[in-house]
């Protein structure tokens, strides 16, 4: 197996550097476990810990059964990292929801350990079930690759909520969520790339139902050296099927945030309505922001909104708060924080989106 | 309490301000009208901080400081608020977390404990009653969606909240119906109070009927060419800027 480069135009932002070292390298024995406690959202769940890519047990995480499901469901598309992370991953993580239960929430914490590090998590749910996964991808200190494959599919009516948090602070971490959606399945999705370490984080939807819809956000915060790289793929194959996408990306330092937002409509997605809503913001001229919602529509009677922007801090509205008794940088954290929130905004409230919004905010202050 | 002597300010490559002198004692309400392009909001923006204004010469103290050595947030926390001519939107940003955030700052640069929630929203009820401000609405961001006279309550009820010492108000009265500038000049006449004082830019008179200055100034050509009480707004409606300030 090999890592795709920058000429391939799926990966032409994405920084592949600490795969490429790490390829092959085994992640260390976890003997010693990191404290994770902070890692961990403080959401009531089941919790599932994983260390260099191998199930561990602590801070209350039951340890993960493992073995792959051989036949999962849905056959998605090949891909070069999830096709290698369902080769190389030691364990998985199954979950499978019977018609018409609430699974609750899951929390999957994946840290890196030094070398290479895969995971897969594969989820089920049958017609009206539903389900919270968070999955946080984080590091103990050290150059790595962490590398997930995510699939989950949707029966008729299932909802499917998504939250991936990439907290790295070095080395690469790289994720592929995959989702297929039957009639009237609902799916949430919402990528959180807090950064110093590089991270590529990518969603496949696949619309096979009719009237299903899903919302796929993302927020990417770079700093110093940080390369994160986001893409997303909605497929509306089935008719009268909806989406909608909000990226925010915030570059300082000399980061580079990119977003590819591509929407396809197949000829038998007459009545889609999508809509994609991508913008930048650059705090220093240091860092760089690319931006591309990618169309392709093949039936004709569609709706598909897009809105692309790149911009700075409103020189006016930060004067406006500074005017008010607030420094420049809380004043710069708090129009930042103003600008992510619209695609934080894809959880509604609940303890969930006021967990995110807090460690957001937080973040943002901390690096003010 | 303000005292500006011999001010002379360049912005986008022009002087603006060219030896502007003005004093203001506590307890003081001062009207400075001028015509357009006198400098009048030169001189609220740079009282207030913003960049882009370069002081060439002159000095300006607020309570015995330095008032130009000092950043736009910390002059705030001394006690000075800039009423805005077009206070801006700031979506994303909910009033009255503006509000608070921007009440603690000031506190904790003034050694002050942050202000607990009840006490806050106590504040804000009582404020907001007062201008006829709906609570809903302080919920939404910044002045998103708020018309010209909203704002305008707005800027007055960020004042009664923040409780300055010194209000800079640039032309307060634009944009505001009959109804809303009577409700305005009375959240500035409340705000009055013999340690507090009040620097009033207007082109208009009719502010000045529902807030009675002590002292009217003439702004033109950069510098004050004029200065008398209440009766000199009323020659200026009845002759105009050019026989006054020529």
């Amino acid at each position: 197996m090999s890592l795709p480069g920058r000429k391939d135009e799926a990966w032409r932002w994405a920084e592949l550097a600490h795969a490429k070292a790490n390829m092959g390298v085994a992640a260390p024995a976890n003997d010693l476990l990191p404290d994770t406690g902070a890692l961990w959202l403080d959401i009531a769940g089941e919790r599932r810990l994983f260390i260099g890519g191998q199930a561990a047990s602590a801070d209350g995480a039951a340890p993960a059964p493992a073995g792959f499901s051989a036949a999962f469901p849905a056959a998605f598309p090949a891909h070069a990292l999830a096709d290698m992370a369902a080769a190389e991953a030691a364990t998985c993580t199954r979950i499978d929801i019977p018609s018409g239960h609430d699974g609750g929430t899951v929390q999957i914490l994946h840290i890196g350990t030094g070398g290479a590090a895969h995971g897969v998590t594969q989820v089920t749910l049958a017609a009206g079930a539903r389900l919270t996964v968070i999955e946080t991808l984080a590091d103990s200190a050290s150059d790595h690759w962490l590398n997930l494959r995510f699939d989950a599919t949707l029966g008729a009516g299932a909802e499917l909520t998504r939250v991936v948090r990439i907290i790295n602070g070095h080395g690469l971490a790289t994720e592929r969520a995959a989702v297929a959606l039957a009639d009237d399945a609902r799916f949430t999705g919402l990528a959180i790339a807090y950064g110093e370490g590089d991270a590529r984080t990518e969603t496949l939807v696949r619309h096979d139902g009719e009237r299903s819809f899903a919302q796929v956000n993302g927020v990417l915060l770079g700093d110093n050296r940080a390369t994160l790289d986001a893409m997303t793929t909605i497929e509306h194959i089935a008719f009268g099927t909806s989406s909608g996408q909000i990226w925010r990306l915030v570059g300082a330092g000399r980061s580079r945030v990119s977003v590819a937002g591509g929407v396809k409509v197949a000829r038998t997605g007459q009545k889609t309505d999508a809509e994609q809503s991508l913008k930048a913001l650059v705090l220093n001229r240091t860092a760089a922001a690319n931006l591309k919602p990618e169309l392709e529509i093949f039936a004709d009677d569609v709706k598909c909104a897009h809105g692309c922007t790149v911009g700075e801090l409103e020189k006016a509205a930060l004067f406006y708060l500074q005017s008010r008794g607030i420094a420049l940088p809380e004043a710069e954290a708090l129009l930042t924080h103003a600008f992510v929130a619209d695609a934080l905004g894809a959880l509604g409230d609940g303890p969930l989106a006021e967990a995110l919004d807090r460690e957001t905010h937080g973040w943002l202050e901390a690096r003010a | 309490m303000l005292e500006v002597s011999d001010l002379h300010v360049r912005t986008g490559g022009r002087e603006i301000l060219k030896g502007l002198s003005l004093t203001v004692k506590p307890g003081e309400v001062h009207a400075i009208m001028g015509p357009n392009g006198a400098g009048k909001s030169t001189l609220a923006h740079v009282l207030a901080g913003r960049p882009g204004y370069e002081v060439t010469a002159g000095s300006a103290t607020f309570e015995g400081a330095d008032l130009l050595a000092l950043e736009a947030h910390e002059r705030a926390a001394a006690g000075l608020f800039l009423g805005f001519q077009y206070p801006v939107e700031i979506p994303g940003v909910s009033n009255l977390l503006f509000l608070r955030t921007a009440l603690n700052a000031q506190r904790k640069l003034r050694d002050e404990p942050p202000v607990t929630s009840a006490d806050f929203m106590k504040k804000v009820r009582v404020e907001a009653a007062t201008l006829g401000l709906d609570l809903e609405m302080l919920k939404r961001g910044v002045n998103v969606g708020f018309s010209g006279g909203e704002r305008k309550r707005n800027e007055a009820f960020q004042m009664g909240m923040l409780e300055p010492k010194f209000a800079l108000l640039d032309e307060t009265d634009s944009g505001l119906d009959i109804d809303a500038l009577r409700i305005v000049s009375q959240g500035i006449n409340r705000f009055r109070r013999p340690d507090r004082a009040v620097l009033l830019i207007t082109h208009y008179q009719r502010l000045l009927d529902h807030v009675k200055p002590d002292v009217v100034h003439v702004l033109a050509r950069g510098r004050i060419v004029r200065s008398g009480g209440p009766e000199l707004a009323l020659r200026l409606e009845a002759d105009g800027y050019e026989g006054i300030a020529a």
